[in-house]
């Protein structure tokens, strides 16, 4: 009786017991982050130096005000003067990204997607290809009323001991009718590391 | 008669369920309800806090305040909320602070979006 409950017993447990719940699949040394930790595996320019200054930014030229009447806005690239590669694109989508949630502006085609802009134009009322119904016209392109431009840079020092990286990120939005410069922000970020 | 005041203790304990006090629930709208500390810290205080509305936009400026005698670092980010409590935009990015030994200092927090009518501060040691 006691040899039959237990033969059971231990069919039941190596049925059910050792089954895997979990929704994932493959090595448990790969894990998902949090995306919004603050980063400091090295000291070159990482995801939260692009968070904090898309972030940074974005707040900053939203709650100044000028931009009234939800404005078209042209972005250019952001200047990459430091000695690293910084793929500076990343910092203006976010910050273009950030700008539209917040509804404050309208953007036009970026400076470099610009050519596709008008290749696409181009396309559709020189082919011959399309319905003329359906044909985007030229000519009823929106003009941006500014622009946003900016620049990175760093300072970068070194000693046996320590590497001190200092970088300065700073953005101005540019009345394009009268060059004027209406709204200029920066931000800094200082990044040691001690051997 | 021993085992009779065993069970009644035992019971005693379970029934309280072995509970450390709990911290006072701070009154809605104060100060100290818009802070969560994660975690235990003893050295940083959040002295004020001024709220604002520019342009349209929640502009939220924090004084905190450093108690101990040597520099503390100090995990922080807001998060904003509509009418109804809940975000109003995703979260975040922490950011690290230091405070020096014995420093008083300012943070700010702008809202993302003009929908943002409340705030939490979330303050976080290492």
């Amino acid at each position: 009786m006691f040899a039959r409950f237990s033969c059971i017993a231990v069919i039941a447990l190596l049925a059910s017991g050792c089954a895997d719940t979990s929704p994932t699949l493959g090595s448990r040394y790969i894990t998902y982050g949090d995306t919004k930790a603050v980063e400091t595996v090295t000291n070159e320019f990482g995801s939260t130096d692009l968070q904090m200054i898309a972030e940074s930014m974005t707040r900053s030229l939203a709650q100044s005000g000028v931009l009234r009447g939800r404005p078209v806005v042209q972005v250019y690239d952001v200047k990459n003067k430091t000695s690293e590669y910084i793929d500076t694109r990343d910092i203006t989508n976010s910050i273009k990204t950030q700008l539209m949630k917040t509804g404050v502006a309208r953007f036009t085609s970026d400076n470099n997607a610009m050519q596709s802009q008008i290749d696409q134009l181009k396309l559709q009322n020189q082919s011959g290809l399309y319905k003329k119904s359906t044909v985007a016209k030229t000519g009823n392109m929106i003009a941006a009323k500014y622009r946003i431009e900016g620049s990175i840079s760093s300072i970068v020092k070194r000693s046996s001991d320590y590497k001190d990286v200092f970088y300065k990120f700073s953005l101005q939005l540019i009345d394009v009718e009268s060059g004027l410069a209406e709204w200029m922000d920066e931000k800094e970020i200082r990044k040691t590391t001690e051997r | 008669m021993d085992f009779k005041f065993i069970t009644v203790v035992a019971i005693a304990l379970l029934a309280s369920g072995c509970a450390s006090p709990q911290p006072p629930v701070p009154a809605p709208g104060s100060a100290a309800s818009k802070v969560m500390v994660m975690g235990p810290q003893k050295y940083i205080v959040v002295e004020a806090m001024r709220v604002a509305r520019e342009n349209g936009f929640m502009i939220v400026d924090v004084q905190l305040s450093n108690s101990a005698e040597k520099n503390k670092t100090l995990y922080y980010r807001f998060a904003w909320l509509g009418a109804e409590g809940f975000p109003v935009a995703e979260e975040e990015v922490w950011k690290s602070q230091v405070l020096y030994a014995s420093q008083n200092r300012f943070i700010q927090g702008i809202a993302p979006t003009p929908k943002a009518v409340d705030f939490r501060l979330e303050l976080k040691t290492p």
